[in-house]
């Protein structure tokens, strides 16, 4: 220990060791299981999103046909409102 | 720029040749002040647990200076700390949850 530059290191006490240590196997443990429960959450809205998607896409692919059709009809009535 | 990019390797070079023997004084420290409690530290530990519950009933952690409050409110800081650096390790991510 001779070729310390700060001199011999400091005893820390044990107890904040086993603070440290615990503190730290309590936070990867608690880390991991966090991040299983949030994920397992998130497919479940994932699947919901999918199929709202699915509904949603349906109704507006319905609501642009309507429009269409009524632009259609719209531009005949002028074209022939013209003649 | 040409230049610069060509003096990459020997500044990486010498950076790592640099940090070497301080990363070897670190590990001399750590392997004492961070060493993870042995079986024959069980004693003290259960001691210290006793004192702080003790000092906690009987009102003895209100008559401390303010230079030992201070010092004992950073180190229980840094200790509670080590609880998310854990976090970070067990959701294998620095920011946020990545789901």
């Amino acid at each position: 220990m001779a070729d310390l530059p700060y001199g011999p290191p400091v005893r820390v006490s044990p107890l904040i060791r086993f603070g440290r240590w615990s503190f730290l196997t309590a936070g990867i443990l608690y880390g991991a299981f966090h991040q299983n429960r949030l994920s397992k959450r998130e497919v479940k809205i994932r699947e919901v999103e999918a199929k709202e998607k699915a509904i949603r896409d349906e109704k507006i692919k319905r609501e642009k046909a309507i429009a269409a059709a009524a632009e259609l009809k719209n531009l005949e009535e002028m074209v022939n409102k013209k003649d | 720029m040409a230049g610069a990019v060509a003096k990459l390797p020997s500044l990486v070079n010498s950076a790592i040749a640099n940090a070497k023997p301080k990363f070897a004084i670190f590990l001399k420290y750590a392997k004492v002040e961070l060493a993870p409690p042995k079986p024959s530290e069980i004693s003290q530990i259960k001691a210290g647990i006793a004192k702080l519950l003790s000092s906690a009933r009987t009102g003895a952690w209100k008559q401390q200076t303010v230079k030992q409050a201070t010092l004992n409110t950073l180190v229980g800081a840094e200790v509670l700390f080590w609880f998310y650096v854990g976090e970070c390790i067990g959701k294998r991510h620095i920011v946020g949850y990545n789901v």
